[in-house]
Order: structure tokens, then C-alpha cells, then sequence
């Protein structure tokens, strides 16, 4: 049977006037197109099933396949445009040659192409074709006297025969099929998987229930105590975040704050650490400092130092009981536009501290890019006598104190006492509290004066949780 | 007036794909090199190829359009992957006179390519090519000119 090109020629959308269909540049299939001859595809094998329903073993099986290019701005912005032209319409080639007649490539705009893959298609010949084609498309260019070189992540889903699936469902599985191929690290392919669109709708669940917590006022701040080695003193508390869900219950930051950096919030839930903070902080006796991390984010969009100005002057918090941490990536994400609002922090009288020192860099460079007034050791040194000591003493040297983080045991606490750290934070002195038990923690401080090796009441609740506490 | 592409030599190895015995191996790559004189002569390229079990080294020269599109059909083979190309330069060509010398098959330690990837240096492709090249030469120099 001869089928009739319905749309075989639309109308241009500039001119009115009609024109050959397809994408321009490569001579593919355009996104339309491509979803006219998918659709058609799945209402014949339809029509078929209903004709014969008791076929048990149908045959028709076929696939889509979402293919993106990786690289390829990169290729874009170093070539030229022109290039980039050239190095697409050699993909389609290259596509269009590794596929049989009946299949269908399409280009469905900039660097995304699609390929559909006609009846008999099983989920090993579909397996089979996506790795030719990240294998192909990953060979070298040749482009105006220049090699060019891309990768290619594929996302394919089946519809298998005799099985029935909408055009847009299809679509949308070959999409998180891709979404697999890239956050597994590009130039691979991956084919549908149920647990995909499970994970998919978790995500997409997590996403917007992330979006409204600061509005329904789900986030909370804990507090975890400092205390100074050579006083046994508490000084201050660093303030955590936490996210309480009514559904979820307590989730740790591990699993949101990646994903708050993804989708930008940190700078407004930063705003609303910093002004939580300083509200809680202007009623404990005894004034202690409050210790409050700034994201990488938050030195971006230009707010940091008003916002944290108009903090310190709705609580009437003295600056100086203000700390701030920042981690070592975040300044080198950020350079000199960091190290200004640093500068004007600092102004204004706050404490700024290196956090979590020992992981990034570690650069002498970057130590010295600003005047801190405190360097953290991160947790994972706790241990490290060697490590602290050698910190402690650069620290020392520049006029810095020295916290060590993620403290634990006595032993730990009195060996990086021995090696110079000047203050100590961690489970064996207090595990974070909530803002109400701040005060009684204050208190229990006062009394038996924080001696280490004659641990707090308290502190021996079962930490088996011991996962990195870190806050927006 | 439109100016002439400049005579460019190109330098890439790949993986050999091709499966089954020594015998329909070299079969195959008769084939291969059947056609692609073949399509050189018509598209005033030269070069030379070797392979073994491995992989394949070959050389194209001539206009960079004609190496450009020669070398794109190449691609599009799936009896080979994994491409690295090692040299894209303006040169002389060294093997002006076969459309495609065949080196043979070369189960050499001085043939082994395989741990190049395209995210090699300049200067370990750079030295790779060169080594290539010199195998070319080495090998084509011994074999008969009739082939070409």
C-alpha cells in the first residue's frame, strides 16, 4: 500500500509560499516531521493489532532514539558558526548512513538529533545501533583545514511489538534515557528503564517540594557548638541548615543542597540563614558568635553584602559576633569579585573564616588571597595529626585561629590541642542542636566548663548518623 | 577568482574491526583497498594504508577538500573505529605516485597504536604521525610499484 504524505508540504512560515519539508541545514527530518512519521508508525501497528488480536508474538517492535551532541558549542565557539554548520550536516551523513531506508533521522534543532528505528526493532538491535552511533559520531572531523572532535550521549526507548505506547510517552522515556547517558558521564547510551522514570518523578517531586519549603517555612537552623581549647570555653555556635518536610521528615543536607545549587536557591535560602541567625543569635546569654556558610552562589547576583548589612540591622546583632564561612571553591569560582565583597564584609566588622580547608586546593595562594580570621580544618583531618599541625601552624603564622572540625573522641580532641588547633567543634562536644535548646546548652557549658575527656551529658546520643553537616 | 585548497597530508589510526582469519582478513582489506583506489583516482588523492590485527594506519594526501571528503566516507565505515587522527597538515605528498600504496599487514610492535586516544597531546600524536609516516615509507619502498 502506497501511504499519502499528508504533510509532506507545509507552508513556510515567513513567505506563506510552500516549501520542501525537513530541516534546511542537513536535509534530515525536522522536529515536526519527525513527529508526524512517529505517530503514523505507532497508529499503523495500532490498526495492525486490532485486525489480528490474538497474534501473541508481533514483530513490529521499533524505537527512538534522542541523540545530543557533546561538545559541540565548544566546537562552535572555537571554529566559528560556519563550522559548526559543517560539523552538523557531517553528522546527519554520518547518521543517516549507519541507518537502513526505513528509518528515519531527523534533526530536531541545534545539536539534537532523533532517529527513528523502524519495525522489526528489538531492544538488542536497538542496544546495537545506539553504540555505532555514539562510536561514529565520536570520530574526528575533518573541518576547513581542522579537526573537530564531539561526543554523542544516546537515549533510546522501545516500543516493543505488540505492545502499545503513545508517541509523547515514547518521547518523553527516551528523554530520561538521556538524562541517564549524560548524568553517567556522556558519550554512552542508555535504553529506557522503568526505574528511570521513577527516579525522574522523585527528582521531579524533591524539585518541587525544595521550590516551596522556604515559603511554608519548612527549613530550621541548628546550632553546634565551639568551643576554645585553651579556656575549655564555649565561643560560638555554627548555625546548620535543616529541612524539615511534614511527608519526608528530617532530610539531611547531603541530599538538597546539590540540588538547591542546581536550581539557584541557595542565594535566597542564604538570605534567610543569615537573617535567621542573627535574630536567634541577639538573645543568647553570654554572647556567643554565630557562624553562618556562605554558597558560592551568593557572591553571583551582588546581594551578599547588602543583605547581610540589613541582617545585622533588623536583629541589631553586632557584627563582630558575625562569622561567615566560605569554602575554597567558592573563591576560586568567584576570584576577585569574591575577595571584594569579602573585603567589604570585613568593613562592616564581620568575621570571615576558610571552611572545610584540607579538601579543595588547599592553596598557600589561596589562603593568602585574603585576611581570614579563622581557617577550618575539615573533618575528614580529625584524625590527621600531621595535617592539623601543619595548618595550625600556617595559621599561627598569619595570624589566624585554627578550628578543628568533626571531632569525635577525646583522643582526637587532645592530640589536635597538642598540635596547635585553637578551637574544636564536633560530636564529642555537642552534636547541632535546634534553636531552642541552645540556651540549656549555654548553660550546661557554663557549669562544667566544656571539659574535654569529661564529655557533656548529651553528647553520647548515638551519632550514627555522622554525615557531613553542611549548610546553605 | 577562487583560490585552490592547499595540498594537505593527513595521518589517522583506528581500530580494526574486521573479524575472522588472517586469510579473510587480508580478503577484506583487498576489497577495501580496491575501492578506495578507486575512489582516490577520481578524487586526486593519495596515500597509503597498513593494518594489522589491531589496527590501521593510513595517510591521505592530495587538495584539503578532496582529503576532507574522502576521509569523511571513511568514517562512515563501520569495518573500523575508534579514529585518532594524528597529522592534518599542508605537505608535500610522499606517496604522489600510488592512489593507495598497501603497506600489508604488519604484526609489529612498531605498528601498535591502540593506546591513542583523541585526547592525546600535540606532541605524543605529533610523535606518533611521524612514526607512522616512516612505517609507511619503510614498508611501501619494499613493495612492488605495480600495485599502484
Amino acid at each position: 500500500m502506497k501511504t499519502t504524505a499528508v504533510h509532506s508540504h507545509r507552508l513556510c512560515a515567513h513567505c506563506g509560499s510552500e516549501r520542501a519539508p525537513g530541516d534546511v541545514l542537513t536535509g534530515l527530518a525536522d522536529r515536526a516531521m519527525f513527529a508526524d512519521r512517529l505517530a503514523a508508525s505507532l497508529s499503523r501497528r495500532r490498526g495492525r493489532s486490532r485486525r489480528r488480536p490474538a497474534a501473541a508474538e508481533q514483530p513490529g517492535g521499533l524505537a527512538v532514539l534522542l541523540i545530543d551532541l557533546d561538545r559541540f558549542k565548544a566546537v562552535n565557539d572555537t571554529l566559528g558558526h560556519a563550522a559548526g554548520d559543517a560539523l552538523l550536516r557531517a553528522v546527519a551523513k554520518r547518521l543517516r548512513g549507519a541507518l537502513r531506508a526505513e528509518d528515519i533521522a531527523a534533526r530536531l534543532g541545534g545539536d539534537e538529533f532523533a532517529v527513528l528505528l523502524a519495525p522489526p526493532t528489538t531492544a538488542e538491535s536497538t542496544a546495537a545501533i545506539a553504540e555505532r552511533l555514539v562510536e561514529m559520531l565520536s570520530r574526528p572531523y575533518l573541518i576547513d583545514g581542522g579537526v573537530a572532535t564531539v561526543g554523542a550521549s544516546v537515549g533510546a526507548a522501545l516500543c516493543p511489538g505488540g505492545g502499545e505506547v503513545e508517541a509523547e510517552l515514547l518521547l518523553r522515556r527516551a528523554d530520561m534515557a538521556m538524562y541517564q547517558a549524560k548524568n553517567d558521564g556522556r558519550g554512552r547510551y542508555r535504553l529506557f528503564e522503568p526505574a528511570m522514570q521513577e527516579r525522574a518523578e522523585a527528582r521531579r517531586k524533591l524539585e518541587a517540594d525544595l521550590r516551596a519549603a522556604l515559603a511554608l517555612g519548612q527549613f530550621e537552623l541548628h546550632y553546634q557548638p565551639q568551643i576554645n581549647l585553651a579556656t575549655h570555653r564555649l565561643t560560638g555556635f555554627e548555625a546548620l541548615l535543616r529541612w524539615r518536610h511534614p511527608l519526608r521528615g528530617m532530610v539531611p543536607a547531603d541530599s538538597f543542597i546539590a540540588l538547591a545549587e542546581e536550581l539557584h536557591l541557595l542565594p535566597t535560602i542564604g538570605e534567610w540563614v543569615v537573617r535567621t541567625a542573627c535574630t536567634d543569635a541577639i538573645g543568647w546569654p553570654g554572647a556567643p558568635t554565630v557562624a553562618v556558610n556562605v554558597a558560592a552562589q551568593q557572591f553571583q547576583n551582588g546581594w551578599l553584602v547588602p543583605s547581610i548589612a540589613a541582617a545585622l540591622q533588623a536583629s541589631g546583632l553586632p557584627a563582630a559576633r558575625l562569622e561567615l564561612e566560605v569554602t575554597e571553591s567558592a573563591l576560586l569560582h568567584n576570584g576577585s569579585v569574591a575577595i571584594e565583597q569579602l573585603m567589604a564584609l570585613k568593613a562592616l566588622g564581620v568575621t570571615i573564616s576558610l571552611d572545610d580547608f584540607g579538601t579543595g586546593y588547599s592553596s598557600l595562594t589561596q589562603l593568602r588571597s585574603f585576611a581570614f580570621d579563622r581557617v577550618k580544618i575539615d573533618r575528614s583531618f580529625a584524625s590527621d595529626p600531621a595535617v592539623a599541625r601543619a595548618v595550625a601552624a600556617l595559621g599561627a603564622s598569619l595570624g589566624m585561629r585554627t578550628t578543628a572540625e568533626g571531632v569525635e573522641t577525646a583522643e582526637q580532641l587532645n592530640r589536635l590541642r597538642a598540635e596547635g588547633c585553637t578551637d574544636a567543634q564536633g560530636f564529642l562536644l555537642s552534636r547541632p542542636v535546634p534553636a531552642a535548646d541552645v540556651v540549656g546548652v549555654i548553660d550546661r557549658f557554663a557549669i562544667d566548663g566544656g571539659v574535654p575527656g569529661a564529655p557533656i551529658p548529651n553528647f553520647h546520643e548515638k551519632s550514627g548518623t555522622r554525615k557531613r553537616e553542611r549548610a546553605a | 577568482m577562487k583560490k585552490t585548497p592547499p595540498l594537505v597530508r593527513l595521518v589517522y589510526v583506528s581500530r580494526n574491526r574486521l573479524s575472522g582469519d588472517a586469510a579473510t582478513m587480508e580478503r577484506e582489506v583487498a576489497n577495501i583497498l580496491a575501492v578506495s583506489r578507486r575512489n582516490n583516482v577520481r578524487a586526486g588523492v593519495t596515500g597509503a594504508l597498513l593494518f594489522n590485527a589491531d589496527c590501521f594506519a593510513q595517510t591521505l594526501e592530495g587538495r584539503r577538500d578532496a582529503v576532507e571528503a574522502v576521509f569523511e566516507r571513511i568514517q562512515c565505515d563501520p569495518r573500523h573505529s575508534d579514529t585518532v587522527v594524528l597529522q592534518l597538515e599542508q605537505a608535500v605528498p610522499a606517496f604522489a605516485d600510488w592512489s593507495m600504496a598497501y603497506g600489508g599487514r604488519l604484526d609489529d610492535e612498531r605498528a601498535r597504536f591502540d593506546r591513542l586516544s583523541n585526547d592525546a597531546d600535540q606532541a605524543t600524536r605529533g610523535a606518533a604521525a611521524d612514526s607512522v609516516l616512516a612505517l609507511l615509507r619503510s614498508v611501501v619502498s619494499r613493495a612492488l610499484p605495480a600495485l599502484g
